[in-house]
């Protein structure tokens, strides 16, 4: 028999954590999602359906999947589009002090609180803030009920935004410089350079930054909890009430087995069409 | 391209820089200078009289200091579990001759990917199944499988200098491969450990849904009890706790800036997916 390499062992600990507190829980997830729902009780009943999922293609639940992936998209886009300027000036800048200070800036508000932050928003965002006008440029009033999907979004954006620049940041710090000098010498202006050369090669990193923002997203409970007044209500809200308020277990179950699947498919299954269609 | 637009392009992404950065630290600005408001309602801004009552309120609310013991004893725990699970993971997955390595390294990212609902709600089903009934345990034992993911691919991030080679020496100089390990490979990972170790402190600090699911009524966590109240009443002294939060975060990124250099924190955590 083939002696284990040493490294085999240094597994041990992780994957005992990952069957133990991610797989069995899972796999007991996916089973609760198929017993059918007794009302008035905590115990689901006995035999195995399909009714559970069947129940999520009601055009109701379909509204909210819909809900929150239109934000989510709006969303991820617009972190990559105000991401990639910042990762690139805090790569690229000749000041130090500059790449630094933003650098400083994304690594802090990885670490900040994203309670903080979220209320944050609240304060500086909501129909009393300073930054209300602003906000009403979406064409959505600030003390309009509506204007709450507004905040949710400024909120996931404030979330995914130093997400997605650190990933560029990785991605740009990649390219040599030498690249954008060679363009130069060849008679390309800087904004011409980064356009024609930095740009295609940083797209990979880009697409998985958007992807990754997607996911991020779609998965998030925190802001529209907070943010979303009631009325912005993403697919984790109804799997929170199915489990809180209407003790729903099997239902709760298939929407979190529906949202892993969602999931894993935007950051995995995107991910790798994105990559083939790049190449 | 046209030369002329050469200037124009550059200052629209600067002025992109500028508006993103704006974005970024204008709503913490303001929660900062709103919770110094001595107006016992939410009123415009800015204020006019200023005080220290939200963060007297604060250090008053007993809710809020059972819920913030709770949260640091959760977050050392599952952080100091996270981190050596995740070093050790890390460790054996920057190892080349490991069968597999990719798909190693894809299941420890996975449970980054998990909406933290569904590992909060599956876990609930499952400590139940298996008998686990304390909210203590359950809250670390949930908040050590989220965290996993950041230590073991900050670790993972600052090993990719480190040479086969220099692992090779040790041993053939009769260091045991566990001795190497610890001695060459650990202290080569020390920035993505301290990387990680921040990280999983901070994200169980902070998490709400995984929490939200495994407490009870008499085991809150601070995040826990600062949703109720954002919820129930939305008042200043939220703002007193972002504005200590914003403080503790700049005392921690000066830390690690000293310990590890931001240059190489933003690498070790930035890599992602």
């Amino acid at each position: 028999m083939r002696r284990l390499p040493f490294a085999a062992w240094l597994l041990l600990p992780g994957g005992l954590a990952l069957l133990l507190l991610m797989g069995g829980p899972v796999a007991v997830l996916l089973a609760e999602s198929l017993r059918p729902f007794v009302p008035g009780s905590m115990r689901p009943g006995e035999g195995l359906t399909l009714q559970n999922y069947r129940d999520l293609l009601a055009p109701a639940y379909l509204f909210y999947a819909w809900e929150t992936f239109r934000i989510g998209l709006i969303v991820s886009a617009l972190s990559v589009l105000g991401a990639a300027p910042l990762a690139f000036a805090a790569v690229r800048s000749p000041r130090p002090a500059v790449r630094k200070g933003l650098l400083a800036l994304l690594v802090g508000l990885l670490v900040m609180s994203l309670i903080a932050r979220l209320y944050a928003i609240e304060m500086a965002w909501g129909s009393l803030g300073p930054l209300a006008p602003i906000g009403a440029l979406t064409g959505i009033a600030p003390r309009s009920p509506r204007y709450a999907e507004v905040q949710v979004a400024i909120g996931l954006l404030h979330f995914t935004l130093p997400v997605v620049a650190l990933m560029l940041v990785g991605a740009f710090r990649a390219l040599s410089p030498r690249l954008e000098e060679a363009a130069a010498s060849l008679g390309a202006t800087r904004a011409d350079a980064v356009l024609s050369v930095v740009l295609p090669l940083a797209a990979p990193a880009m697409v998985s930054g958007f992807l990754v923002a997607l996911a991020m997203c779609i998965s998030n409970f925190i802001a529209p909890l907070l943010l979303g007044r009631g009325v912005v209500v993403f697919t984790t809200s109804l799997m929170y009430t199915r489990f809180a308020d209407i003790g729903n277990y099997p239902s709760g179950a298939a929407i979190g087995i529906s949202m892993l699947l969602l999931s894993f498919a935007v950051v995995y299954g995107l991910a790798a069409l994105a990559r083939r269609a790049l190449r | 391209m046209m030369r002329w637009l050469d200037l124009p392009l550059r200052l629209l992404a600067r002025a992109g820089v500028l508006v993103t950065v704006l974005f970024l630290l204008v709503p913490l600005v303001v929660a900062c200078v709103l919770s110094f408001d001595d107006r016992s309602f939410l009123g415009p801004f800015p204020p006019r009289e200023w005080s220290l009552r939200w963060y007297r309120g604060f250090l008053d609310n007993p809710a809020y200091m059972d819920g913030f013991w709770m949260s640091v004893q959760v977050a050392l725990a599952a952080g100091a579990a996270a981190t050596i699970i995740g070093t050790l993971a890390a460790l054996a997955v920057s190892d080349p001759r490991l069968p597999g390595r990719a798909v190693w390294e894809a299941l420890f990212l996975s449970p980054k990917f998990v909406p933290t609902v569904v590992i909060g709600f599956s876990l609930l089903v499952f400590t139940a199944r298996i008998g686990i009934f304390d909210p203590f345990t359950r809250l670390v034992l949930g908040h050590t499988i989220i965290t996993l993911p950041f230590t073991m691919r900050a670790v993972l991030a600052s090993l990719i200098g480190l040479r086969r080679s220099h692992m090779e020496a040790a041993m053939s100089l009769g260091a045991t491969e566990a001795r190497a390990l610890w001695d060459v490979a650990v202290p080569a990972a020390r920035s993505g450990i301290v990387a990680g170790a921040a990280m999983a402190f901070v994200l169980s600090f902070d998490e709400v849904a995984v929490s939200l699911f495994l407490s009870d009524a008499f085991t809150q966590t601070l995040p826990i009890a600062l949703v109720a109240e954002m919820r129930a009443n939305l008042n200043l002294t939220i703002a007193a706790v972002s504005t200590v939060f914003l403080a503790a975060t700049l005392l921690l990124v000066l830390l690690l800036d000293r310990l590890i250099g931001i240059e190489r924190l933003a690498g070790d955590v930035g890599a992602r997916g």
